[in-house]
């Protein structure tokens, strides 16, 4: 299954009431430079980034038992910023969210460039020529793993010479470190 | 053959492009259907900039023929530092953001601006949200 089909059950098993978009070409990924999903953004009532970048998972689901937890201690940090807005000790410094959602590097762009035109070959039933373009974004950008989990989902692993595990190994941290939960003030 | 021509928000054909070497030439009408780029007497225009191209780049990068303007696109991409991919057996060719785009260069922390279909295909805009909080969470069900 490719594009909205592959996400439609997981959209469709929970009833939201908030939206849940569709960004097939990674384009939110591109603007706000992440590597990786999970990836959560706080973003205030003036549209600034607030507490930027952090690999949470708000519900984890165990894939043997079908359990599903739902990250209380996260949630509860939501609520305090919504209550206390900039003053809740869950919104980050400045310059700390800056450093989180930097710049992009002028290797990244051109990675993008080849993963895009891949993206698009492959959607188009050239998946030959998707791979030789996947490959290109990956020797720019080996640590971006939304590309690496990209192409080899639309494809397989061997056709990239490496298997996740290793690329894991080798590249590097596979999450961003997430950040600090500061406990609440007890009261 | 036609050109697939790339951008970050549109996908279409150039049937009277043409190819020689690395350059891509496009005749005006063209460019501009594809890129939104656009010669003019100012320079090579998006919108409101201008680029203005120095006689040496003009006369590598732009051509008169057949009675119309065309510019080598590959080339001026590679001169405004667009970042530009390219296959060869499809002829399909990738243009990134231009140099008046934000490309991901977040100088401040004013969250870049978004719009995304959700299931229904009906649009969404992270600024439609400005008021309110927004926690913008990314996934995937790889």
């Amino acid at each position: 299954m490719r594009g909205a089909d592959a996400e439609r059950e997981f959209i469709e098993a929970v009833p939201l009431d908030y939206p849940s978009l569709l960004d097939p070409r990674f384009v939110v990924s591109e603007l706000y430079n992440t590597r990786n999903v999970p990836a959560v953004f706080w973003i205030d009532e003036s549209g600034v980034i607030v507490r930027g970048n952090d690999p949470v998972y708000l519900v984890r689901r165990n894939r043997e038992t079908g359990e599903a937890t739902i990250n209380e201690r996260y949630l509860e940090a939501v609520r305090d910023w919504v209550r206390n807005g900039p003053s809740s000790i869950y919104v980050t410094e400045a310059a700390e969210t800056q450093q989180r959602v930097g710049a992009s590097d002028e290797a990244n762009q051109q990675a993008m460039a080849h993963f895009r035109l891949g993206t698009y070959l492959d959607r188009h039933g050239h998946h030959e020529q998707a791979v030789e373009q996947f490959k290109r974004a990956l020797e720019l950008k080996p640590e971006n793993w939304n590309y690496r989990r990209q192409a080899y989902n639309l494809g397989n692993a061997d056709e990239y010479g490496v298997s996740m595990q290793e690329a894991i190994q080798t590249v590097g941290p596979f999450y961003a470190v997430p950040l600090e939960l500061p406990e609440p003030p007890a009261g | 053959m036609p050109v697939t021509i790339l951008t970050t928000d549109s996908e279409s054909e150039a049937t009277g492009a043409r190819r020689e070497g690395d350059a891509l030439w496009l005749r005006n009408d063209e460019l501009l259907a594809t890129t939104g780029w656009e010669i003019k007497p100012e320079g090579v225009c998006r919108g409101d900039l201008c680029v203005p191209l120095p006689e040496d780049r003009a006369s590598a990068l732009m051509a008169e023929r057949d009675g119309a303007s065309w510019l080598d696109i590959a080339g001026f991409a590679g001169y405004v530092g667009q970042d530009v991919a390219h296959d060869d057996a499809t002829d399909t060719w990738y243009f990134g953001p231009g140099p008046e785009e934000q490309r991901g260069q977040l100088t401040s922390l004013e969250a870049p601006d978004f719009e995304l279909p959700d299931l229904a295909g009906q649009m969404h805009r992270l600024s439609d949200h400005r008021g309110k909080k927004v926690v913008l969470a990314l996934w995937a069900s790889w």
